[in-house]
């Protein structure tokens, strides 16, 4: 995933304010989750935008 | 005599001046493809020139199964594409979307008529 599309994800900036990316991962997860009406994939999606967003992955090597 | 000595000066140094550019942009690709960005690069090239995407990501999207029937691939999607429009991303919101028109074809062309419920 890249770095623009994970930001689109969460509908953040791609160089957002601290607390703005975790704030979004939890309203968006929230929209998602897989016990209310959401599936596992895009809660993987969204955890891996996340990750993207706080630069605890490298953009290479994703599965998506 | 002095306009010939320059003359040939500025031949010479854009002579230079040019391998030197081509040597450092095919180091450049050469940089590209080891870390993955050429890569990328395509494979983001070849998605957007086929533009949908496939069926198998559609479903996962949308979390249902090949057995699924098209009533509950549409409750499905208008739980997730309600959801993302109060309070998740725009961007998932289409998604979700993309995802029910690439089913919806496949729908179609199985039982015409309907996807159209």
């Amino acid at each position: 995933m890249t770095r623009q599309e994970a930001a689109l994800s969460l509908g953040v900036r791609e160089s957002p304010a601290p607390g703005k990316v975790r704030e979004a991962h939890r309203r968006v997860m929230v929209a998602n989750h897989p016990d209310a009406g959401g599936n596992h994939y895009l809660a993987s999606y969204i955890n891996e935008a996340k990750d993207v967003m706080l630069g605890k992955t490298k953009n290479s090597g994703s599965a998506f | 005599m002095a306009a010939k000595i320059l003359a040939n000066l500025i031949v010479m140094g854009s002579g230079i001046l040019i391998r030197g550019m081509v040597q450092a942009y095919r180091q450049a690709l050469q940089n590209a493809s080891k870390t993955g960005v050429a890569q990328e690069t395509l494979q983001n090239a070849v998605r957007r020139g086929s533009k949908a995407m496939t069926e198998q990501e559609a479903r996962q999207i949308l979390g249902v199964t090949e057995q699924s029937s098209w009533e509950e691939i549409a409750k499905k999607y208008d739980t997730l594409f309600e959801r993302n429009a109060t309070n998740g991303s725009f961007y998932l919101q289409s998604k979700v979307h993309r995802a029910k028109e690439c089913l919806e074809s496949v729908y179609q062309k199985n039982q015409p008529g309907d996807p159209s419920v």
